[in-house]
């Protein structure tokens, strides 16, 4: 049941900001939806809405962005996730395989991880050629 | 000078204690790191609408080669007798072959944390801290054959199949590309399981732990599979002498891979040199 988590989801997280910031609120009343701004990391408050769940020992979750592309987590921690040509994902934990949806790309990757957290070259990732690594988390 | 690049099952134990002592050298003074990060910046993928040069791209191999040359010359810098072996995985296909011996590659990593445990890039020898990863994990990991889903290395067959190719790529020159040497040779294909690792991406994944992502330069042996996949080229090129590189044109406006690949004649980053300036390598080096 995908939209009444979302907007349970959502509802957290309105009520996760107005209890710490009443800056935020009135911002939010005025512009729903309430989207966080993507180039702060809001480990705690990421907007879950393509999966959450523990995988080999870690918290996984994906939302979709304001630009329809999936931003993956793995323990609030941003892991870049790749299109490829063949229509599937890959990351940059696991460079060989590319897999059907955002969901199995991000558990190879967690099968692949071992034990340490991810580091931000997992999120930006990919600089091409001359420029500064990409990604949210720079 | 010409000079010789061998197959490391026949270094002397002179020759690979000068290897192994160069790679470490360059690791010390930090420009080791910089081919970790070089190779971090240009993995691209072939979704995204991004140009492409290091991998799922035709110049795969030539990005390859020179990226190579570049490390090579580092290395002889340091000492001029050294040279970059290459690791045939057909044959050398094993844990107990002499490349994971305590005086060169070292072995698999432990069960648990895939911590390399031996040799001289083991992190407990103090000269071997991984600094670009794509975890904060500081060791060399690597999961021979990976037991939880066992693959094995390519064989001579599978290779041989490869080999027999005649053209050099073809459309959509991507991991998609149904035939032509390059995608066969990386390694892309359809299906399920393990077959879809193919040659080299799958010797990457036999190896695993830090060999199977963007941070793979941080294994040494990341140079020697890339020696061989580079011998590989160079004698397709000798089999197929008339099988240029492709494509020699760059895609037209409209193609789905305008402006994202290098065409024989167009420059790669970060070095500015062409796919046509890397195909004859003959002046440089020589495989025995």
């Amino acid at each position: 049941m995908i939209v009444p988590r979302r907007v349970a989801l959502r509802s957290l997280f309105t009520v996760a900001v107005a209890a710490f910031t009443g800056g935020a609120l009135a911002r939010i009343a005025t512009t729903p939806p309430a989207r966080p701004d993507p180039r702060v990391d809001r480990s705690g408050d990421f907007p879950a809405d393509l999966f959450d769940e523990m995988y080999g020992g870690r918290r996984i979750q994906a939302r979709t962005t304001p630009a329809g592309v999936p931003e993956v987590r793995v323990d609030g921690r941003p892991l870049h996730l790749m299109r490829c040509a063949d229509g599937g994902y890959l990351t940059p934990i696991d460079h060989y395989q590319t897999c059907p949806t955002p969901l199995a790309a991000t558990r190879a990757a967690v099968d692949e991880l071992g034990s340490a957290p991810l580091s931000r070259f997992a999120a930006a990732h990919g600089a091409g050629p001359g420029g500064s690594p990409r990604g949210l988390h720079t | 000078m010409v000079y010789t690049r061998k197959n490391q099952r026949d270094l002397t134990s002179a020759e690979r204690r000068k290897f192994v002592s160069a790679v470490l050298e360059l690791k010390r003074s930090g420009v080791y790191d910089e081919f970790v990060r070089t190779h971090i910046d240009y993995y691209v993928s072939d979704g995204d609408g991004e140009q492409r040069l290091a991998h799922m791209a035709p110049s795969f191999l030539p990005w390859h080669r020179k990226f190579l040359l570049e490390f090579e010359r580092a290395l002889r810098r340091i000492d001029p007798t050294v040279s970059v072996p290459y690791w045939d995985w057909t044959r050398d296909n094993t844990p107990a072959a002499s490349l994971w011996s305590d005086d060169f590659m070292g072995g698999n990593g432990r069960r648990g944390d895939l911590q390399v445990m031996t040799g001289p890039f083991a992190y407990a020898g103090g000269r071997w801290t991984v600094k670009h990863n794509m975890t904060e994990g500081r060791f060399l990991t690597r999961d021979f054959g990976r037991p939880r889903a066992p693959i094995t290395l390519p064989t001579k067959a599978q290779l041989d199949e490869v080999m027999r190719e005649t053209v050099y790529d073809v459309a959509p020159w991507n991991s998609t590309s149904a035939s032509g040497f390059r995608n066969r040779l990386e390694g892309w294909a359809p299906g399920r399981g393990n077959d879809r690792f193919r040659i080299h991406n799958r010797v990457h994944r036999w190896v695993g732990g830090l060999m199977l992502g963007g941070a793979s330069v941080n294994d040494p042996v990341f140079w020697l599979h890339h020696s061989f996949v580079d011998l590989l080229w160079s004698r397709w090129q000798q089999r197929n002498p008339r099988a240029g590189y492709l494509p020699a044109q760059p895609p037209p406006l409209g193609d789905s891979q305008y402006g994202r690949i290098a065409a024989r004649d167009e420059q790669m980053e970060p070095w500015g040199v062409t796919p046509a300036q890397m195909l004859d390598h003959s002046a440089i080096y020589r495989y025995v």
